[in-house]
């Protein structure tokens, strides 16, 4: 295979990468890495670089749009970013002595939970009574309704909350995905974060978790110019794609199928990790 | 609402610009990035793909400081070469969350939110302190 070859299949697949991770909302980088690893034969150190140069341009890509809209809590975001920080920092300095297999083990596992969660139930939280540590840090806030109101919400458990982002940090520094699935178990399932606020937050906050993180690869050489560069554009590229298909498409059942989908890559990850075929 | 301070101006505006230079910042890397691309495929697209399959394996430690630290990038970006290309697109995406940080630093300390003012430097200094410290 020559590079113009290599190039162009990594253009398209992180072109469809981007477009499914954005129609999904799952982030570019869930599928950047099978991808990599399974379909083209890189190793996971080259991969998790890509992964994270992925993450970054998703967030940033999307994310302006939801911040200009006011769905995004950026209070919130930035006090939880102080625990996804400090977790990526420590992830990618551990990130150097893991081998690709129990990489794939974990990465497998992320899937695994990724895909139970998007089965559950979609909740607005309503009349949840916040706590006072919430209160104190002012981490109410409002929300724009269809009809174009505002909407008060509260939130508690600060503390839970805190801590699963430090663990969502350290995944995202030891496998390059935006791990939106532990943001929003944290702030959905433990802050009772209205749900449409906790995802647009979760992306919001994925690019500057993934840049605590980032230099680090950089300096190691774990960002490959020639990998980095197709990924970078084919994601982003796709991402925006994604983002209008999303005003005018029902994505129900491409959730439906790409949940399938994920759920059979991690357990083939896990599968080949556990045989130590990576 | 009685802990919300009445701020001087709407929130919109600062939420506007942090948007605008998300874009912005990911539009100009994925240009920079672009025209790396262009060259590494004029100069080298014929050749063989590298062997990906083994982290470090197939570069020197000279040929892996063109593309792994800030001055051996700077000089491959002032040569001209795809590498240096790429990887100043690469750093420009980093960037971008980083100055997004650093704008709403701005914004809460200009409407005296000192507390949101802290958990921002807080932000920036874990990232920059782990950029320029960590290996």
């Amino acid at each position: 295979m020559t590079i113009l070859a290599f190039t162009l299949i990594l253009l398209l697949g992180a072109y469809c990468a981007g477009l499914l991770g954005s129609l999904t909302g799952l982030g570019g980088g869930v599928v950047v890495i099978p991808l990599l690893t399974l379909v083209l034969g890189v190793d996971f150190h080259y991969a998790v670089g890509a992964a994270l140069v992925a993450s970054i341009a998703t967030s940033s890509g999307s994310g302006s749009a939801y911040v200009k809209e006011g769905i995004t809590n950026i209070r919130l975001g930035m006090f939880l970013e102080i625990a996804t920080a400090i977790g990526a920092v420590c992830g990618a300095a551990v990130a150097i002595y893991l081998n690709n297999n129990f990489i794939a083990i974990l990465f497998g596992c992320v899937l695994v939970l990724t895909a139970v969660m998007q089965q559950r139930r979609k909740s607005d939280h309503d009349g949840v009574v916040g706590s006072e540590a919430a209160r104190r840090l002012r981490l109410y806030g409002t929300w724009p309704q269809k009809d174009g109101s505002l909407k008060a919400y509260q939130l508690r458990h600060v503390g839970g909350g805190f801590g699963v982002m430090y663990i969502a940090g350290v995944l995202s520094g030891i496998l390059g995905i935006g791990s939106g699935v532990l943001k929003v178990i944290a702030m959905d399932g433990i802050m009772k974060v209205p749900f449409k606020v906790s995802t647009t937050t979760s992306n919001f906050m994925m690019g500057v978790t993934a840049c605590a993180s980032a230099v680090v690869y950089v300096q190691r050489g774990q960002i490959e110019p020639g990998i980095a560069c197709p990924v970078m554009i084919g994601v982003l590229c796709g991402a925006l794609t994604g983002a209008r298909l999303l005003k005018t498409l029902d994505v129900r059942l491409l959730r439906r199928i790409f949940c399938v989908a994920i759920l059979l890559v991690a357990l083939n990850m896990i599968w080949q990790g556990a045989h130590g075929q990576f | 609402m009685t802990d919300h301070k009445p701020s001087r101006r709407p929130a919109h505006d600062i939420q506007q610009l942090i948007g605008n230079t998300l874009r912005i910042g990911v539009t100009l890397a994925c240009a920079i990035a672009l025209v790396g691309g262009l060259l590494y495929l004029l100069q080298h697209g014929g050749e063989p793909a590298k062997d990906y399959s083994h982290f470090l394996c197939t570069a020197s430690d000279a040929e892996r400081a063109a593309y792994t630290t800030l001055g051996g990038i700077w000089h491959s970006l002032c040569a001209m070469t795809a590498v240096g290309w790429i990887q100043t697109g690469v750093i420009v995406l980093i960037l971008t969350p980083i100055m997004r940080v650093a704008l709403s630093l701005a914004d809460f300390v200009q409407e005296r939110d000192w507390l949101y003012a802290a958990i921002s430097a807080v932000v920036l200094a874990i990232i920059i302190s782990n950029s320029v410290g960590g290996v």
